[in-house]
């Protein structure tokens, strides 16, 4: 309870932020909507080069699209101006007044900045999910969508666990702004299933910066390609790198000793 | 002139070198989204033993020669130098009696590219042991005739870059317009999949644009797959985009620097 509270008045000031650039908007808007249709005709054009992408129809990929945006959308609210904010907080010394707060420092640092206009990708992105599992109609289950939902939480939590992790670093190395660059190239490699890519490139997505479990995996929950075991192995795996995270966030800060001592 | 090029030269020189952490980051952004097209084609070729034609070493050579030219052919202008012009930092240099961009900011983007270089050919050389591509089609002439095209296609691109960055004498959103014509490229240079493979229309309409000369074309001379018409329509169409790159561009620089107040001023 405590915790929405303090959400929604973090996302209240976030929003009145960002009324103050509504000329943003509609750039945003219109960006956005560009690289919807810059997106759906590269689908396009593959798919009339070929039935299947990797053993995946068209439903699919556009499932998987809609994923894509999801977790790109949190890059983009989330991810880059925390982050943003965070390296110059560590440089300047003002991460002095975030740990005084009586709040957890990893929740403050991690959602004090929201990018609002960029939230505008989300229903984008339920609408291609919805047409994306219609299209892929006969092999979807009420229990698959199920897991479709739950697999795709789970990314969202992995990728934040290690985005956690990225930061922490900087309290070891001051000057690390490139925490997250490595995060967001790799980012574009979710687009696709990774079973077109070279093994030594799938090892990267899967297992260093595992942009594939946020992506490929909730599209096969939705497609039944996992047994039930699998689907709990995944909560476990996201379960657990959040608690490592935030393992290795609380002994980073320990390593903070504000900026002019 | 050959002077104050050869001092710029060594100051910009040494200033894009103190940053090699950076530039390494940078090129291993810059090379994941060609890999992932690359990926995605070859595995459409295996599946269906070709696509339109193009077998799947025909896509690795093309994306493999991609890195390449879209390396040479693309410019940084934007990031540097539209701060200049918010921040008020371009006012010292337009009091020196050179162009600021097709000087200063010209050499500053070479010598990045150069050092770019340095650090893409040890990657490319892996990439090439990992993917194996077949060179037979490539031939000294090709290269030959893709050099012109290549320093074209830079010129055409840094006008047109210099043209949108020159916009930030007036709005603050430079990067958001920016984004709208990387688009274009991606469309119409042939980055996401070779040209031939787009619906007709897309094509056609390229042929009269002059994105397909930063990547596409030269590729394709590279290949050896253009006709000499084609390759005489492609030059003619690159002439008469450098013409109109360079009326536009210095159109709208006079114009932009007749409106600049610098901060504070």
């Amino acid at each position: 309870m405590y915790f929405f509270k303090l959400i929604s008045t973090l996302f209240k000031v976030n929003v009145q932020m960002a009324v103050a650039y509504r000329t943003d908007a509609v750039v945003n808007i219109m960006l956005n909507l560009m690289w919807l249709g810059w997106e759906l005709l590269g689908l396009s054009i593959i798919f009339s080069n070929t039935q299947t992408l990797g053993g995946w129809g068209f439903g699919e990929l556009l499932a998987l699209l809609g994923i894509f945006k999801i977790v790109h959308t949190m890059m983009m609210t989330l991810v880059w101006p925390n982050t943003e904010k965070f390296n110059l907080a560590i440089r300047d010394g003002s991460m002095d007044y975030t740990i005084l707060q009586p709040v957890s420092s990893m929740f403050l640092v991690t959602f004090s900045r929201l990018n609002i206009w960029r939230l505008w990708d989300l229903p984008v992105a339920a609408i291609l999910i919805i047409i994306g599992i219609n299209r892929a109609g006969d092999v979807t289950t009420p229990l698959s969508i199920l897991y479709f939902f739950l697999l795709t939480a789970c990314g969202a939590v992995v990728i934040y666990s290690l985005w956690i992790v990225m930061i922490a670093f900087t309290f070891y190395f001051t000057k690390f702004d490139n925490n997250v660059t490595l995060l967001q190239a790799l980012l574009d490699a979710g687009r696709y299933p990774v079973s077109v890519y070279p093994p030594w490139l799938q090892v990267i997505v899967t297992f260093i910066i595992p942009i594939a479990i946020a992506t490929t995996i909730p599209v096969r929950g939705l497609r039944q390609d996992l047994s039930h075991a699998q689907v709990f192995m995944f909560i476990g795996i996201a379960i657990a790198s959040f608690i490592v995270a935030s393992q290795i966030w609380k002994a980073g800060l320990k390593k903070y000793s504000g900026a002019s001592s | 002139m050959l002077l104050i090029f050869k001092r710029l030269w060594q100051v910009n020189w040494a200033e894009q070198w103190q940053y090699r952490a950076n530039l390494f980051m940078y090129i291993f952004y810059w090379l994941v989204s060609p890999i992932i097209y690359l990926a995605v084609w070859t595995s459409i070729a295996n599946a269906n033993g070709s696509v339109s034609g193009l077998t799947a070493n025909d896509f690795i050579t093309y994306y493999m020669i991609l890195l390449i030219c879209d390396q040479l052919t693309s410019n940084i202008i934007l990031h540097l130098f539209a701060y200049k012009v918010q921040d008020g930092t371009l006012s010292s240099e337009l009091i020196r009696p050179i162009h600021p961009m097709l000087t200063n900011t010209l050499t500053n983007d070479i010598a990045f590219k150069t050092l770019n270089m340095i650090f893409l050919t040890p990657i490319w050389i892996v990439l090439a042991l990992l993917f194996k591509p077949d060179f037979a089609s490539v031939s000294i002439n090709g290269i030959l005739l893709a050099i012109p095209a290549l320093l074209l296609g830079y010129a055409i691109n840094f006008l047109l870059s210099g043209t949108i960055t020159s916009l930030a004498f007036w709005t603050t959103r430079v990067f958001s317009i920016h984004e709208f014509y990387y688009a274009m490229i991606l469309l119409f240079a042939g980055q996401f999949v070779p040209l031939k493979l787009m619906p007709e229309l897309i094509q056609n309409i390229a042929k009269f644009l002059p994105f397909q000369l930063f990547m596409y074309l030269p590729i394709q001379m590279i290949q050896g797959n253009l006709s000499s018409t084609e390759i005489m329509q492609g030059y003619t169409a690159g002439a008469a985009w450098f013409v109109v790159a360079l009326v536009l561009f210095r159109w709208v620089w006079r114009a932009g620097v007749k409106r600049y107040s610098a901060v504070g001023a």
